[in-house]
This record gives structure tokens, sequence and C-alpha cells, in this order.
């Protein structure tokens, strides 16, 4: 067994020095029975993410730059920008929530929904947002949840919750239906018949479920 | 079919409410209790005894999952292997998302560690998982010599004991919520690795002569030690800082005071403080002190008090619906103002009792926590004192000062450490 004398106590391991007052020990090493070496971890930030950072910065700077010098389309370099922040805002969606994926599709969908009216609105506002963008959205939303559900396996208490939230969401366009703020009003219509169809399927199939469900995540 | 059975879940209690929120890579709430046996230990039986302990305690069987305006935890059917160790010591159960158990038992050359994040439980909840499961593996590995008898369990409590939420038992609905004032302390200043890795120093001793030097400054051995650790801090303290106390957190078994069997939570903490700034006053006035702090704390009515406030806290109608993502941001922001006024924390799990037939297949136990500010766990099996000091940070003067005035006064003390050799 190693020794200090400056702190007289015996050490236990292979040590160069007293791991307490780094003083010269003396006498014979021993083999470290109660921690194995765990050599320092250095963790790197993911070299993909990092490229695409700076080809995104690189882009958005020449795109200015351009810009700035010919004097031209000034709201080119506005919307490729916009364009970065919506493709980086998904993809950080992506990796934050990959473990779950219903959740993570049904903010995407709230994400490309809120940026559709977003971008619809800083062109003009043509409308397409609330006219095809959100009920296509939900309606294609609830159908491959359905579907992906009895694929992949996933046990219906893990999606149900998202296929209630989405299918609420499908009933918003009766609102936009009864102000009159749409023109095209074939795709709202699809949407609220899935949303109905989607929630008495919920309610008479899986219905204990979805009220066991919603206590479990909602007690206070 | 899975699917017509109804999910089984449960809320977090009271203590473990605050974990969750104030979990991160620098301190992961994550403890370890380390049991070392005499031979090598066997990963099949290892694997095997970890079945039958959950079986005992399903609760462990939890998964950590978010609600809307709660935590909650879920108890699910997952793969759930022994391993050796080969991670730092203390590492992140609790990923956000990840669905995994919230505690994991290791093995290395002798040594069993069972590793548990603070929201499932607290250390003497864990020990009684730790006791069941060495019970199960030593009956296996030593079975020709325990044909005719088997020793009983040590942990005697029902299944609905052990997952009674003892804070909602006792709690009493006559505190209202009273502003509380954090006095600055001294923050202990310190470089940590590059990794965030727990350093921990162990020091393993005679109990008996701890308990003799604490009887001749006339006190008890924990009330020695918290005043010990708090004199180290200081031999470090820069002069300028003498102005602000040294405050330690000091978590108190609640099972001691209030009858429960709980494997859950039960633990309150009282912090006891000392104002170094007059230089005339010496160590016998530091252990005055802090006995009288100790008395004046460490009573079933101020632990009652302290368990009502935070009760009322959780069950107040206006803060329980406020969404979880809102709860964690006040809580962290909390937990951070709290932290100002703690210099370190001391803990002591006490003696670990064992049923006499199972005592000569175990040599010691130790205890160790993630530590975002140096701390002392320590406990006692048998003759054998184990008092860890870990700390965020590279620095070891503090440890030093602590083991040297031990060694000092006559005490035998073996020192193991994880820091680099």
């Amino acid at each position: 067994m190693l020794e200090c004398e400056y702190c007289k106590v015996e050490i236990e391991g292979e040590f160069q020095s007293c791991p307490l007052c780094n003083g010269i020990l003396s006498g014979e090493s021993t083999v470290n029975s109660t921690f194995p070496l765990i050599p320092t971890i250095y963790q790197e930030y993911n070299k993909l993410i990092r490229i695409m950072i700076f080809i995104s910065i690189v882009t958005s700077v020449v795109f200015v730059a351009i810009n700035m010098i010919f004097l031209k389309i000034p709201r080119l370099s506005i919307i490729i920008i916009a364009a970065l922040a919506c493709m980086w805002m998904g993809l950080i969606l992506i990796i934050r929530k990959k473990d779950n994926i219903p959740k993570t599709i049904m903010w995407l969908v709230a994400l490309v929904t809120a940026l559709a009216v977003i971008w619809d609105y800083s062109m003009g506002w043509m409308g397409w947002s609330i006219n095809y963008v959100l009920p296509l959205v939900c309606t294609a939303t609830m159908i491959i949840m359905a579907i992906a559900g009895k694929i992949l396996k996933i046990g219906p208490k893990d999606y149900i919750v998202y296929i209630l939230i989405d299918s609420l969401f499908g009933f918003i366009p009766i609102i936009f239906l009864a102000i009159g703020l749409l023109k095209v009003t074939f795709p709202s219509i699809i949407c609220v018949a899935t949303s109905a169809i989607s929630v008495s399927a919920l309610l008479l199939f899986q219905g204990q479920n979805t009220k066991q469900e919603l206590n479990k995540r909602m007690h206070l | 079919m899975s699917n017509r059975k109804p999910v089984e879940w449960t809320r977090l209690d009271n203590a473990a409410k605050i974990f969750p929120p104030n979990t991160n890579e620098k301190d992961t709430k994550v403890f370890r209790i380390s049991c070392k046996l005499k031979e090598t230990i066997d990963k099949e039986m290892l694997q095997e005894a970890q079945e039958k302990t959950m079986k005992s305690f399903p609760f462990y069987k939890s998964v950590l999952r978010k609600g809307v305006f709660w935590y909650y935890f879920e108890t699910m059917d997952l793969q759930h292997d022994v391993v050796e160790e080969e991670k730092l010591p203390c590492s992140s159960l609790y990923r956000p998302g990840h669905r995994n158990y919230l505690f994991q038992v290791s093995y290395y050359d002798k040594k069993i560690n069972l590793e548990v994040y603070h929201a499932l439980t607290d250390g003497s909840g864990a020990l009684a998982f730790l006791k069941t499961l060495l019970h199960y593996y030593i009956i296996e590995k030593h079975k020709d010599d325990f044909t005719d008898k088997k020793p009983l369990i040590s942990y005697d409590a029902s299944m609905s004991q052990r997952m009674d939420d003892s804070f909602s038992k006792y709690y009493t609905k006559n505190k209202r919520i009273k502003g509380i004032k954090i006095k600055k302390a001294y923050k202990i200043p310190g470089r940590r690795s590059i990794d965030n890795r727990t350093h921990i120093i162990e020091g393993t001793m005679p109990v008996q002569k701890v308990l003799d030097i604490a009887r001749n400054h006339n006190t008890t051995l924990t009330v020695y030690l918290t005043a010990l650790f708090m004199n180290s801090i200081y031999k470090e303290m820069p002069p300028r800082y003498k102005k602000y106390p040294i405050v330690l957190s000091i978590p108190v078994d609640l099972r001691g005071h209030f009858a429960s069997g709980s494997a859950r939570n039960f633990f309150a903490t009282i912090s006891v403080g000392y104002d170094f700034s007059d230089d005339t006053k010496d160590f016998n006035d530091l252990l005055e002190s802090i006995k009288n702090e100790f008395k004046k704390k460490l009573n079933e009515k101020n632990l009652k008090e302290h368990l009502n406030v935070l009760a009322a806290l959780e069950r107040n109608a206006a803060t329980r619906v406020i969404p979880l993502g809102l709860k964690d941001m006040v809580l962290r922001i909390a937990n951070n103002i709290s932290a100002k006024g703690i210099t370190g924390s001391i803990s002591n799990v006490g003696r670990v009792e064992v049923p006499e037939e199972m005592q000569e297949y175990i040599e010691q136990f130790s205890i160790y926590t993630s530590a975002r500010r140096p701390q002392i766990c320590m406990c006692s099996y048998k003759d054998v004192l184990s008092i860890s000091m870990v700390s965020p940070f590279v620095g070891t003067d503090i440890q030093k000062n602590f083991f040297r005035t031990l060694a000092n006064q006559g005490c035998e003390i073996t020192i193991s450490s994880n820091l680099p050799q």
C-alpha cells in the first residue's frame, strides 16, 4: 500500500503522487479496486452540423453582399435568409424531439402551419396558407399517424394524444369557413370531415385509453 | 393484449419535484451506493438478483415523463441489464425525452454499485433496494452455505408502505407561504474538468476512533465532522470573503422522526452556518455554535414546519395550473437563488445494518453523489466508517485539510480516489 508521510494516510491504487497534497509517496502501489480508470471524455459538436451552419452563414452573407453591391432585388436576400431560418427551425425540432416520432410530427405540423401563415402574410396575403396548407397538412398528418401507428407497431397509448390534438386542430377550418375567410373551400371541408371521423374512431375504439392518457398527462 | 392493460403511473413526491428541472450535465442529481464484497462479482447472478429485487420494488420500473402540468412516473417493461462499470461515477440517468429506467446496477472487480436518480428515491430508500439485491445475490452465489436457512431481508415493509408518498401523509394544512430571505454564503471557487466529472476522494477509517475524537471534543460524530468540514473550507478561504458565512446544507432522513416505510423520497434539508469574520474565535467556538444550530433545527417541530411549507407550495391552486415548462423555469430560478445561500453539503446516511448471516460476505459500503459544489457523504458498516469527499472541482486542498486533521489525531485512514493516477 502506498503511503503519504505528509498527510499520514495510506493510499489505494497506482498513484504517482498523493491525491490529497501531491506529495511524494512511499511504499508499493496496489491495484485500484474501487475506481476503474476512465479516461477524459472529449465531446465535439457534430461536424456535419458545424459545416451546415457554416454554409448557411456563408450563403446569407454572400447574398446580402451581392444585394448591397448590385442594389438589385433587395427582397431576395431576405427571402433566402428566411428560408434558411425555416430550414434550421425544422432541423432543430427534429433533432431535439427525435426520440418521440408522433410528437415530432405534431411539432412539425404546428411549425409548418405557422411559417406558412407568416410567409403568406409577408407576401401580401394571398390566403394560400389557410386555404391549402393548413387543411391539407392536418388531414395528411391524421392519415399518416394512423397508418404509421399500425405499421411501426407503436402502442396506441403513445400516439392517441397526438392524433387527438391533430384532430382538434383539424376543426379550426370551421372557424375560417364560418367567417368567410376562405376562397377555396374543398380542402377545409375534407379536413373537417377527416377530423370528425378520426375523433369518433378514437373515442369509440380507444375511448378508455384516451381517457386514461389524458388523465395521466394532465393531472394537477 | 397490451392495449387493454391500464397504464400505471404515479405522481412525483414533494422532494422529487425539484430534481428534474435542475438536472443538467454539471449536476446529474444521481447518487451511488457501493458495496464491496470479498470475491469478484458474477454478472449473470447479479442480473438474476436484479430481476428478483425488481419484483419486490416494482416502483423501480418507472420512467420519468413530462405531463402538461407536472412530471410523472410511468411503469414500463424495458430491457435493463447490469453492466460493468465503465462510465464516470454518477453519470446522467435522466435524459429528457429518453425512455429508460432511473437506476443502474453496475459492478467492478469485487464491488457492486447501485446508481439512482434522486427523483426516484433518497439514500435510505436506495439502500433498501441494494440490501435486497445483495440478499438475493449472496444467497445464490453462496448457495451451499444457506441450505438450511435463509436470512430475513432486513427491509420489512408492505408494498403499499413502500410506495407511500410520506410527504403527503404527514403534511398538515396550516402553513401560509411566507417569503424566505436568502443570505449570501461563501462560494467555494474551483476549476471543473473538461468532461464535468465528479472527483471523489474516499477515506475509510475505524469508526470507533472517530467516535472517540468526537467524544474528546464533547460532541457527536456528525456535529464534529460538520465543524471539521467547515474549518477545512475556512482554511482555504481568501480573507476578503470572510464576511460571508460558510453554510452547509444537511439532508435529514425523516424516517427517523416520522414513522414511514417509504421506499421513495422522504427527507428534508436543514442549513447550518457559521460566520468566520471574527478572528478571535477558534475551533471550539465553531463546535459550540454548530452543536447549538443542530439542536435548534433538528427537532420534530422545525422539520414538520419545513415539510408543511413545501407541501403548501405544491398544493396551492394557483401554482398547480401553471404549465410544466413555466414551472421548470421558476424552479430553476428558485434553485439558483437558494444555491447562493449554500457553500456545501454534508450527508450522513448512518449505520448500514445487514442480517448477521450476510455479514461475512460483505466488506464495506460507500456512498457518493453527483456534486454541484463540494460535498461529504458518509456511511458506516460494522467498524468501518467511509467518508467520501465529492467535488466538481479539480483542487484537493479542502480534502487535504479534512483528512490531515483526522489523521493527526491518530485516525488510520486509507484513501481511494477516482482522480487521474
